[in-house]
């Protein structure tokens, strides 16, 4: 029922718009409207484009029912990879941007075949390549930071303020658009959907579930890549740190935007919306000089109540969905023994 | 009558959606006795099965065990009042010793510890009274399917029931094996157990059962009555004799010349299948018929190329095929698979209509870059809506909270969208009622005069009597015969249920 499912999104992106709203008009008013001046708003966004980028990077793999692990060592290890190109090798700066755009999906693409090949669950392939990735661009920048001074076309983009808005946003805003349509309408996101959704039915219709993973897990690293640019464009350098504080955002963004952990559904609105009021809490912790800290607690919190809000939700229908399970006295067929072993291979 | 029972089920009635599975059924069970529970598939034994064992809650009716009325309402209700159940399924946990499997649910503990000398001791001690000579410590991963039930088994004496439900226990073992479950039952009974066993098997009631009751429809047609009045036959007729349900049944005279669109020469499987051999032509209608556990939808997946073909060959339109993959059965062959399991294997239920009706033709509706024309997507999805006639309240509603008749329209309509020239229909009516079980039958009637080879796989044998031209009767993955359906219900069944049963068959014509 397009109605029910949509009033159920609509209440969830409308509760998000509210909470943005509120939030903006408190803020506002506790730093008596400097929330609201131009250069508050320049890096309100400024601050924004990354969290949306990754938190789609890990809707595209909660899609097909995985998860990406490493989408924090993918962005840090690609922008200090691109970095050392191009301050160490001299290479040009917008090449370097490419690189880390291209080193992302190359990342990804190998947790997806890695996922298909050894049908070894996604969860302990990226948190095996995080933790690779993670220690490369340990091993590749040590204590360096390298500076953004290297590459200046890359940082024009970072210094562009189009409409009063960093072109780095729009850059964030317009992959997001792109990304709905392509859900919406492609054939390679229907089948990554139907992978998600169910592996079993998806196969025995024809789709190959291996090739939705691979595809999953590549756009995820693709976006991953894109955020490793958002880095090179805007902040003053790349060091060790880029990256270690990704997974969580990119995991609250989706889920509370209403991406279904089990796989099957995107939710693009929801996710920009909801990287929107992370952020929101993380100027709020400024605005009231709280402890850092404070703000993983917060997010870690909503993070915690919107699934369990959500498992609530879902409870009824799901009873009698019973999906992906047998009846109890079908004994399970070859095909579905080896969908329910193989991680939805 | 003063006796006390140890199990009785007094007028149980069970309704589900557009089917009444048990109507006001009785049965007695005496301690002591191995009382044989018969009935084709979609009887009701397994409705009685799960509301003995806690499962389902009857709607009306009562359940006495030892003379007391219960109401269960949960497994775990039902072994604290003393019923063990084997189910046909293994039920163990295999990475558990057997003494940790047989006192599972029941874990000795002291002072909140799990109290590891009391568990082998008990399980010692019930593995004795069953003479099963294996250590408590032994993994179970490393036993037989059939010391896995004696596993099971012990379990249900270690929780000391008084009844014990044994669920088709012989259909995965070998006859050896059987041989020493039966010892172990007649041993029970002999201490004074209530032994319910149900079985497809009439030669091991026969030899092994004291009492019988027969289930049909959903009735009782023979109650708690002693074994001995019955012969053989007498109980075929007990179990088939129903008048089927009025339906426009066509005339129906497919040809079968010409090269068949499906054609199996002699094939194995890895899945186990022997030397299964058989035709479907254009415009037929073929029934696989047999037990759950047969091997025919596993059949069905070696023919999607989801299992692997060991020998023989597939002919498709009279030409030698090699089938990869389930894309390339379907773009390359031609061949649709209706899945037996729509909720579990057929539909996307977070999904729209639209989107599930599509799913096997993205490709023909995408244009060159991928993208799914949204108009051409939409229109195949209104197509198949009303010439199904698909109750929904528009292409945008999500499958799963349509009806199981509706669901089974969308999930055989994306087959339809496919367009196969051969389209194998995996249970076509489970769980759907009979009026909309009537629509279906005409559908594929409809598909076969348009020119598809069809096959339908049941369990019903009602509905492969009344849907199919030929049926061929598949038992432990061979064919082990192919009838000429007469459409007469009587003569039908029992040459079909004599086939199953391994039975010499000289009365019907037999094609290999």
């Amino acid at each position: 029922m397009k109605a029910r499912l949509g009033a159920a999104l609509r209440t969830q992106n409308t509760s998000l718009a509210a909470v943005i709203i509120v939030g903006t008009i408190v803020l506002a008013i506790q730093s008596q409207g400097g929330f609201l001046a131009p250069i508050s708003i320049r890096t309100f966004f400024e601050f924004l484009a990354i969290p949306i980028i990754i938190g789609l990077a890990q809707m595209a793999t909660l899609a097909v029912g995985q998860m990406n692990l490493a989408v924090g060592a993918i962005g840090g290890f690609a922008s200090c990879a691109a970095a050392i190109l191009v301050a160490d090798a001299g290479l040009p700066g917008w090449l370097g941007g490419i690189l880390a755009i291209l080193i992302g999906l190359a990342a990804g693409l190998v947790n997806g075949l890695l996922v298909v090949l050894t049908q070894i669950n996604g969860f302990v392939v990226t948190l095996a390549t995080m933790t690779i990735l993670a220690g490369a661009q340990y091993a590749m920048v040590g204590t360096r930071t390298i500076q953004a001074s290297a590459w200046p076309e890359l940082q024009a983009i970072g210094t562009a303020y189009p409409l009063g808005v960093p072109l780095i946003f729009w850059l964030a805003l317009i992959i997001a658009i792109a990304l709905a349509f392509a859900y919406r309408h492609t054939l390679v996101a229907r089948q990554m959907l139907a992978s998600g959704g169910n592996p079993l039915a998806a196969r025995l219709s024809g789709i190959s579930n291996n090739r939705s993973l691979v595809a999953a897990h590549g756009l995820s690293g693709l976006l991953c890549g894109v955020a490793a640019f958002i880095v090179l464009c805007s902040l003053p350098g790349s060091n060790k740190s880029i990256g270690g504080d990704w997974l969580l955002s990119s995991f609250a963004a989706p889920i509370i935007g209403g991406v279904s952990l089990v796989g099957g559904t995107v939710a693009v609105l929801g996710t920009v919306l909801a990287a929107m009021v992370v952020r929101l809490v993380d100027s709020a912790r400024a605005a009231f000089q709280l402890d850092p800290s404070w703000v993983n607690l917060v997010i870690g919190a909503v993070v915690l109540g919107t699934v369990a809000l959500d498992r609530v939700r879902t409870r009824r229908p799901s009873a009698t969905r019973g999906r992906r399970r047998p009846p109890a006295d079908a004994p399970p067929t070859a095909a579905l023994r080896t969908v329910e072993r193989g991680a939805g291979a | 009558m003063s006796e006390v029972y140890a199990l009785e089920v007094r007028k149980v009635t069970k309704t589900f959606p557009g089917v009444r599975a048990l109507d006001e059924v009785n049965l007695r069970l005496k301690p002591g006795e191995v009382h044989a529970l018969l009935g084709e598939n979609g009887a009701g034994k397994s409705t009685l099965i799960k509301i003995i064992t806690g499962i389902q809650p009857p709607d009306s009716g009562e359940l006495l065990i030892g003379g007391e009325p219960r109401s269960l309402s949960s497994a775990h209700e039902a072994t604290k009042a003393g019923i063990g159940v084997v189910h046909q399924e293994r039920n163990v946990i295999a990475d558990f010793t057997v003494a940790e499997n047989i006192t599972l649910g029941n874990t000795p503990t002291k002072a909140g510890r799990v109290d590891w000398k009391e568990m082998r001791a008990g399980a010692q001690r019930v593995l004795d009274l069953l003479d099963f000579p294996i250590d408590p410590d032994t993994p179970t991963s490393l036993l037989s399917p059939a010391q896995t039930q004696l596993v099971e088994i012990a379990r249900g004496l270690y929780a000391d029931s008084a009844v014990l439900l044994l669920d088709e226990p012989t259909a995965s073992i070998s006859e050896n094996e059987s041989d020493l479950l039966f010892t172990v039952v007649h041993k029970l009974a002999a201490q004074g157990k209530a032994i319910l066993f149900v079985s497809h098997k009439l030669e091991e009631v026969f030899a092994h059962c004291d009492t019988v009751t027969v289930f049909r429809d959903g009735k009782v047609v023979a109650e708690s009555a002693p074994l001995a009045d019955y012969t053989r036959d007498s109980i075929v007729d007990l179990l088939v004799g129903r008048t089927l349900a009025k339906l426009d049944v066509p005339e129906r005279n497919p040809s079968r010349e010409g090269a068949p669109a499906l054609e199996l020469r002699s094939v194995s499987s890895s899945a186990g299948h022997r030397d299964v051999s058989f035709r479907v032509h254009p415009g037929e209608i073929l029934g696989l018929y047999g037990l759950v556990g047969a091997g025919r939808s596993e059949l069905a997946e070696a023919l999607l190329g989801l299992t692997r073909i060991t020998s023989g060959e597939v002919l498709v339109n009279g030409a030698p095929v090699t089938i990869r993959s389930v894309g390339d059965a379907l773009r390359t062959h031609g061949i649709g698979y209706v899945t037996e399991d729509r909720k579990a294997a057929g539909l996307f239920l977070d999904q729209t209509v639209e989107k599930n009706l599509t799913v096997t033709v993205l490709k023909r509706l995408s244009n060159a870059l991928g993208v799914v024309r949204a108009r051409s997507s939409r229109e195949t999805a209104d197509e198949y809506i009303s010439s199904l006639d698909i109750k929904v309240s528009g292409r945008d509603q999500l499958v799963g909270l349509l009806s199981g008749g509706n669901q089974q329209k969308v999930s055989l309509g994306k087959w339809l969208a496919a367009d196969t020239g051969i389209l194998i229909i995996d249970e076509p009516t489970v769980g759907i009622d009979v009026r909309t079980k009537g629509a279906f039958y005409q559908l594929i009637w409809a598909l076969a005069e348009a020119g598809k080879a069809v096959m339908v796989i049941s369990s019903d044998l009602a509905e492969t009597v009344t849907l199919v031209d030929r049926i061929a009767v598949m038992q432990d993955f061979a064919i082990t015969g192919i009838v000429d359906n007469t459409h007469d219900y009587e003569s039908m069944s029992k040459s079909v249920i004599r086939l199953i049963h391994d039975e010499p068959i000289s009365s019907v014509e037999v094609q290999r």
